[in-house]
């Protein structure tokens, strides 16, 4: 036994960071555990073929609060935000769709395809942001309980329903439907034009095992109208040098408040004695002891893995066993000695720089989601592409690229073979998609990277490949993430906090878990010694 | 007749003589009123009628079964009095799997266990825990079928009351419950059925009680919901099966009865094609013959396109609100066929056993959920599927008079039937759905063709035109998480009342929805009342 910590913090991804160095900021003695060799978890920039550095997990920021921005003071520990301007949807007839952050481009855009649609995306774009403003800072409340009779949850809930009263009835109807309508009906009600509501539609199944017609994926189109980087609400980025930069300044932050992270040092088992946390015992048997322990880490492996059933009341570890992650979702990375070109729209142009998005239809992502239902990776996969290299040439070669592909559906559990036989099956069907539309990609591809759900539960530690540890679907949101009566960043073991994904308000690069469950902690160890 | 002498003697007007439109007259007659009930087709009852189909062979045409009818309006309405004659069969439920057993729901619940206990051991033994679980929170949810949704949007004193009322069943619940209650609404029930059972039958018997009429699969989130609310009118696990003697005419028929005793006047033939509004206040309706008649209110049976895109001038209305109308999602997705047959169809699954007995309830056909789903898939690309999910009832086994001496009439809803087909029409493709029908059936049964002397084919075209279901859909509004309780059938709007004065809805396009419940009618009657007696 050695050093003697006030937190150890599970995990290196940027949740566990922020966490960390909030903590450090209120006078905490925090020592951060990373598993790999490198701190970032799913954000993380790695050369994976001599030359080319891939966002090799997440790939863009969009949801990163801006208040950890400025508290942590990221942008002077090296975090420098590129834009990522548009997307672009190439048809299967030869046309495409261009969004651009420039209003008045892409209502030209979209009138090209339906004069109505132009206008109602004006409507549309207005109505989000009113209910961006509604949902934001729910994401930076700690649920309440609405079983329990604590007062204080109580009035958070009562607050929440108080301001619903405020919003226009237009704008409450909007946001009801926003919670439980499929993200095509709640499309069609704005929108005729199928590409346009296909491309839309495709943000509100990202990381779930649901089709863009299953009701609960509207919510998340909201997403789209939150991103805020430096305050300009909408926009979505790079982070120069990848997305494993974002980790390093938050890393660098937390360093500087005092924290210690040790990489290459995966945990075996989290101490519990007479219900409460005492410590780490790593894989090597090293044990580190410490007051309080958070895991950044998704409840089964923090759970059912590290601290066992024994320890657990019956119920919680039902729930647990019931938390659905059902990873859906698979990345492929190019190497490219030369750009894709798209027919429908050719040459280099601006449309490369931004997102491409390969969702041609609403029957094409249902079709994609329909293979995924019945057991097998989709033949015909909805896809998010990026080539970052164009806006940041610093990660590739020269004259090279890096193509990020974010691939739907693969399913991790398949029903016929497995993931390490199906891999390279997997990887053919992405590119024949891609060449379904840029037939030259095959010609470019220098090297190419695969990952199954299997591989990223395997490198990132994420149970069955969910890339939000844990689906977000409404049953497993807000009061209910990860597990009823436990949606508050504490645990049935004293001292065992969870400041990941799997806490509300889930996942994506935006570190709010961590936050969030920091001040609950200091809350709690303020309350102990008062 | 000048205005005040019509006045004299009607004082509303009801749209629509269904179970909801006469329910809603009835209790208006009761509380004073005197109401007008004006109801397109020759005869009484909606969604539940009973119509020969082929010479001597009856059948309810729509709905089956009652969801059943909330006891509360039996009572009130003295139902039984007036002819109603409730059926209730020994089984629920029947289900052939596909390798020939049968899987059965029966009213008994010990010996339903020792029938689950075929399949698995282990549901056996959950069964009963399962069975307690549905009741307990489908008793703390039935007392809100009659209850008028509480405005979210703008609570008043009331509503606060109401919904502090709500608020303390909930925390009277069992905590393990009421946690249960909030994951459970927003799922699919398909995991909702798997968090439960592990044999796929069984599965898959559950299951359809959150999708059937829906346009939702299985696998499409939220439907559990559906289940939930189904399980509040009827907390048995395996569903109503409340059958009427005559069919379900015979229960509108007492509708009528009660109605008419209670000082109704019922107008069979009489379309209103025109609701008057005049300054934002609706002043009587237009029948199809030009015919006007005056009242200070009207209720509207209808579902709300209908009511309000075709009945209402759209220059008196809000436009905003019309749109948020048009939106409601009410595409059809049901299918009903009518079989007349020589005689009672042999299930593979029941040789050697008390058939009639067994068959008495609803007959499932769907043996696992992905086939259900794959059903709903190709409902989503604008097609029918070739394996439909099928509900089947046999009336004729608990009420023979339905049928010549010998001969039974087979009911079956067939599901997934979209409204809007991709390619061809309903009018030229009826054939290959009953033939698809005939086929599934035939699995299960295979002498049924044989058996078959006459067929009635009602797909969602059918079903709009001759019950002016819009859409075709005959819960008038499909039922999911964004269209129910207080967003039934919009956001505001859910208390019965519309934005035009004297305008009320009382039918399945507002809560609790469809399924013959007589809940919406109940509900917007009350409503009517306090509003007319505070003038």
């Amino acid at each position: 036994m050695s050093q003697r910590y006030d937190v150890l913090v599970i995990g290196g991804g940027h949740n566990g960071l922020v966490h960390a160095a909030y903590l450090a900021r209120a006078g905490r003695k925090v020592l951060v555990l990373e598993r790999r060799h490198i701190v970032g978890g799913s954000a993380v920039t790695e050369e994976v073929f001599p030359g080319f550095r891939f966002s090799v997990a997440s790939y863009v920021v969009s949801l990163l609060r801006p208040e950890i921005i400025r508290d942590l003071d990221l942008p002077r520990h090296g975090l420098e935000i590129l834009p990522l301007d548009g997307t672009f949807t190439p048809m299967e007839n030869g046309d495409y769709l261009w969004r651009v952050n420039d209003h008045a481009k892409t209502r030209r855009e979209i009138a090209r395809h339906s004069r109505v649609d132009a206008e109602a995306y004006e409507e549309y774009g207005k109505a989000m942001v009113e209910m961006g403003r509604f949902v934001k800072p729910i994401l930076s409340t700690t649920p309440p309980d609405p079983t329990s009779l604590d007062p204080r949850g109580l009035w958070e809930l009562l607050k929440i329903g108080r301001r619903f009263q405020k919003l226009r009835p237009e704008d409450q109807q909007n946001q009801v439907q926003l919670m439980t309508m499929s993200a095509v009906d709640f499309l069609d009600r704005w929108f005729e034009t199928d590409v346009l509501k296909a491309t839309m539609a495709a943000s509100g199944i990202i990381g779930t095992f649901l089709g863009v017609r299953s009701p609960g994926t509207a919510y998340v189109l909201l997403h789209h109208y939150m991103g805020e980087i430096d305050g300009a609400f909408r926009s979505w980025g790079f982070a120069r040098g990848g997305t494993g930069s974002i980790s390093d300044a938050i890393a660098a932050a937390a360093r500087e408040a005092g924290v210690e992270i040790r990489t290459e040092a995966p945990i075996a088992q989290i101490r519990v004695r007479s219900g409460r946390a005492t410590g780490v015992v790593l894989e090597s048997g090293e044990e580190i002891e410490a007051a309080v322990v958070s895991s950044s880490l998704d409840p089964r492996l923090t759970f059912l893995k590290m601290v066992g059933r024994r320890e657990l009341p019956d119920d919680f570890v039902e729930d647990l066993e019931r938390y659905k992650f059902r990873g859906s979702s698979g990345k492929v990375n190019l190497a490219l000695d030369g750009l894709p070109e798209f027919p429908c729209l050719p040459g280099a142009g601006a449309h490369l720089r931004g997102a491409i998005s390969i969702s041609p239809s609403v029957d094409y992502m249902e079709r994609a989601y329909d293979d995924a239902k019945y057991g097998r990776f989709s033949r015909r996969p909805y896809m998010d592409i990026v080539i970052p290299s164009l806006t940041d040439p610093s990660i590739a070669p020269p004259g090279k690229h890096v193509m990020s592909c974010f691939v739907q559906y693969a399913p991790y559990h398949l029903k016929d073979g497995n993931w390490d036989d199906e891999r390279d099956a997997f990887g053919d069907a992405v590119i024949d998609a891609l060449a379904v539309h840029a037939p030259n990609i095959r010609n470019h591809i220098l090297h190419r990277q695969v990952l199954t759900p299997l591989d990223i539960e395997r490198i990132f530690g994420l149970t069955e490949g969910n890339i939000f540890q844990g689906e977000l679907t409404l049953e497993q949101l807000f009061f209910l993430r990860p597990a009823p009566g436990w949606a508050q960043y504490r645990t049935p073991i004293r001292g065992l906090y969870m400041c990941g994904s799997a806490t509300h308000p889930g996942g994506g690069i935006m570190g709010a878990p961590g936050r969030n469950a920091a001040a609950v902690l200091l809350f709690d160890s303020k309350r102990r010694r008062a | 007749m000048n205005r005040a002498a019509l006045e004299a003697r009607h004082d509303l007007i009801v749209i629509g003589a269904g179970p909801n439109g006469l329910v809603a007259a009835a209790l208006l007659a009761k509380a004073g009123f005197r109401p007008l009930v004006l109801e397109r087709r020759p005869i009484v009852g909606g969604t539940a009628v009973t119509e020969e189909f082929h010479p001597g062979f009856r059948a309810s045409m729509v709905a089956a079964t009652a969801g059943p009818v909330l006891p509360g309006i039996v009572r009130a309405l003295d139902l039984r009095r007036h002819g109603f004659d409730p059926i209730r069969p020994p089984v629920r439920l029947f289900a052939p799997s596909a390798d020939g057993r049968a899987l059965l729901l029966r009213e008994d619940p010990a010996r339903t266990m020792s029938d689950i206990a075929a399949f698995s051991r282990k549901d056996a033994e959950t069964f009963p825990q399962f069975a307690a679980s549905l009741s307990a929170i489908g008793g703390l949810l039935a007392p809100l079928l009659s209850t008028t949704p509480p405005r979210i949007d703008r609570p008043g004193g009331g509503d606060l009351l109401r919904f502090g009322r709500l608020g303390r069943a909930f925390r009277a619940l069992p905590r393990r419950d009421a946690w249960r209650l909030l994951r459970w609404g927003p799922m699919a029930v398909a995991d909702f059925a798997a968090e439960w059972f592990e044999s796929e039958p069984l599965r898959a018997v559950i299951a359809a009680r959150g999708i059937a009429g829906c346009f939702a699969g299985p696998w499409s989130a939220g439907t559990t919901a559906n289940l939930l609310l189904a399980a509040a009118a009827d907390p048995h696990s395996g569903g109503p099966a409340g059958f009427v003697r005559g069919g379900m005419g015979g229960l509108s028929e007492a509708l009528a009865g009660a109605a008419r005793a209670a000082g109704a006047e019922i107008r069979t033939g009489a379309e209103v094609v025109s609701i008057r509004v005049v300054n934002g206040m609706t002043t009587g309706v237009v029948l199809a013959g030009g015919e006007e008649i005056a009242a200070r209110a009207v209720v509207s049976g209808a579902d709300p396109k209908r009511t309000f895109l075709k009945l209402v001038d759209p220059g008196e209305q809000d436009p905003d609100f019309l749109a948020n109308i048009a939106n409601l999602r009410s595409s059809g997705t049901v299918a009903m066929l009518h079989f007349a047959l020589s005689g009672l169809p042999e299930f593979r699954a029941l040789a050697g056993k008390d058939a009639a007995s067994s068959l008495s309830g609803r007959i499932h056909i769907g043996t696992e959920i992905d086939e259900i789903e794959r059903a709903y898939d190709a409902a989503k690309y604008g097609d029918f599927s070739p394996r439909p999910y099928c509900e089947a009832t046999i009336p004729t086994l608990s009420d023979p008079s339905l049928a010549p001496p010998g001969g039974h009439v087979l009911s079956v809803r067939a599901q997934y039937a979209p409204y809007r087909l991709k390619s061809g029409s309903w009018k030229e493709r009826s054939g290959e759905l009953s033939d698809a029908v005939v086929r599934l059936l035939s699995e299960h049964a295979p002498k049924l063709k044989e058996r078959i002397v006459g067929m009635k084919v009602l797909t969602p075209p059918d079903l709009e035109e001759t019950y002016a279901l819009t859409g075709g859909h005959i819960f008038h509004v499909e039922h999911s998480l964004d269209q129910i309780f207080t967003m039934r059938p919009l956001l505001g709007w859910a208390r019965y009342r519309t934005p035009i004065g004297g305008l009320y809805l009382c039918g399945s396009g507002t809560h609790p929805g469809g399924g013959v419940t007589g809940a919406a009618g109940a509900n917007a009657a009350r409503e009517i009342v306090r509003d007319r007696k505070k003038r």
